[in-house]
């Protein structure tokens, strides 16, 4: 007896057994039924990918692209200016009686790609580049820590071309044969950028650039060159930038030309649909095939170009 | 055996008290906008969310900023960055009670209603009371209401240069399709 409970004590635990499950059940369904309506309601509310955005104000850092582009059926017309530089002296107004000018218009065909088109008076340029957005930073349901697009673009030089013939000896001349092929230039890049925070935005820019024909023999024609470029909010519509350019260039000491690195600074001002940007650097070229590798100015001879970009966005 | 019955009734009970004393909407409709004679503002999101407690006569809706488009890009990166700040404020609520509910209301016509309760934007809650409608369309429960909020109210700021694109008052649209709750 003392081994084996008895039928009735057994009955006993089932029964007992019963109202505890029954009990457990009537305070679960009341629990449940009593449930906080807002912790209901976030239950109910997914996930979401919050995509940082606004990395930078406008598609440009300063000259170099940013990781911005238009959004789909977005219509950005721009407009751009360089001035002479700041040590061309008094005569010639420290640069300001002379500017390059560069305008383009810019359209989102979806919202990963982005189109455009330009004219800039420096080299007498045409150009044209389409910028693919492939990784967007976010947080929430999916973490990316950085944004990544692929830039491309071509560069048409439109200036005549040189027809002096060319002199083999001192008596003997051959024409030159000039190639419509020799007018482009051709521009890769990668922009790696993160948002800090509301503030701090820091983007590189790998570079890679071929130039049919260059200048001189010990001009190269392909070029390497990485950009760096960051952004700090001053307040809600305005942010300081910076941006620097380093470019390889071993053949640099032999050169009759010298070239140096472009470095910019800048600030941004929006006003709704308009961006101002209001920068000083040593680059009068605004495309990457200019001012890239052609910068022959130098900050420490005071060799500083005013400038502005004003971009005017359309939704088509 | 009886015991049994009893649990039965107990467990069908909770299910059954549980599934019809709320109803839910996952991708209610929310707009507000804005006219003036500078420009017309319309910020629209259909993945509003909203439960109905029809033992309280409570109502609840979450918004999350990042879901309003605009017909402008530019609109939108205004809208998040500068006038909500979206990442330190990522939510807008609204937990109100409906004045005189009653179940049957769920049942009729359509029908007028107000609704008094606390809309936090921006991270400032005020109490509000506003006009809806809720009630039978098609078989279907519905609720819609149409109100006013002065954005200055809730902490945001609109700076003089951009002040007359911007209305002081934004009309605020929500459309509702409820649907029992767990379906």
């Amino acid at each position: 007896m003392d081994q084996q409970p008895n039928t009735q004590q057994l009955e006993l635990t089932m029964k007992k057994s019963y109202y505890f499950i029954g009990l457990l059940l009537l305070f679960f369904s009341g629990n449940v039924y009593s449930q906080d309506l807002d912790a209901l309601l976030n239950a109910e509310t997914k996930p979401t990918i919050n995509f940082a955005t606004a990395t930078f104000k406008s598609s440009r850092i300063i000259n170099g692209h940013s990781i911005e582009q238009m959004k789909k059926k977005q219509l950005d017309f721009r407009i751009s200016h360089r001035f002479g530089a700041i040590n061309s002296g008094a005569y010639e107004l420290f640069g300001l009686d002379h500017s390059v000018i560069h305008f383009s218009l810019e359209y989102g065909v979806k919202d990963w790609l982005m189109i455009g088109a330009g004219r800039g008076s420096f080299n007498k340029t045409f150009d044209s580049f389409a910028k693919f957005r492939i990784l967007r930073q976010s947080t929430g349901a999916k973490e990316m820590p950085i944004s990544l697009s692929y830039f491309t673009s071509v560069e048409l030089n439109s200036m005549k071309f040189d027809t002096t013939p060319i002199k083999l000896s001192p008596t003997t001349y051959a024409p030159r044969v000039n190639y419509f092929s020799s007018r482009f230039t051709f521009v890769h890049q990668i922009l790696i950028a993160r948002k800090f925070n509301d503030k701090l935005s820091v983007q590189l820019t790998p570079t890679f650039i071929h130039r049919n024909l260059t200048k001189t023999e010990l001009d190269k024609n392909d070029i390497f060159a990485l950009g760096a470029g960051a952004r700090y909010k001053l307040s809600k519509r305005l942010s300081v930038n910076a941006e620097y350019f380093y470019t390889v260039n071993p053949n640099a000491k032999f050169m009759e030309t010298r070239y140096y690195n472009s470095a910019s600074v800048g600030i941004d001002i929006e006003t709704g649909g308009h961006v101002f940007q209001i920068m000083l650097t040593n680059s009068q070229g605004m495309r990457e095939g200019t001012f890239i590798p052609q910068t022959t100015d130098n900050w420490l001879d005071k060799g500083i170009h005013l400038g502005f970009n004003i971009s005017r966005v359309f939704a088509l | 055996m009886l015991k049994k019955i009893f649990m039965l009734i107990l467990l069908g009970a909770s299910v059954g008290v549980y599934a019809q004393s709320k109803f839910i909407a996952k991708n209610a409709y929310t707009s507000f906008y804005s006219s003036t004679p500078m420009e017309d503002i319309l910020g629209e999101s259909n993945e509003v969310v909203t439960i109905l407690d029809s033992d309280k006569g409570e109502i609840i809706f979450q918004a999350l900023m990042t879901t309003f488009h605009f017909k402008r890009a530019l609109m939108e990166d205004h809208f998040n960055e500068n006038y909500m700040e979206s990442t330190k404020f990522p939510k807008a609520k609204f937990k109100g009670t409906i004045e005189g509910f009653n179940k049957d209301m769920l049942k009729a016509p359509v029908a007028n209603i107000k609704i008094t309760g606390q809309l936090n934007v921006h991270g400032v809650e005020k109490t509000i009371t506003v006009p809806g409608t809720l009630g039978l369309e098609d078989g279907k429960l519905v609720a819609t209401s149409k109100f006013k909020v002065s954005p200055e109210e809730y902490g945001i700021v609109i700076p003089s240069l951009v002040r007359d694109k911007i209305g002081k008052e934004m009309e605020v649209t929500v459309k509702v399709n409820y649907i029992p709750f767990g379906q």
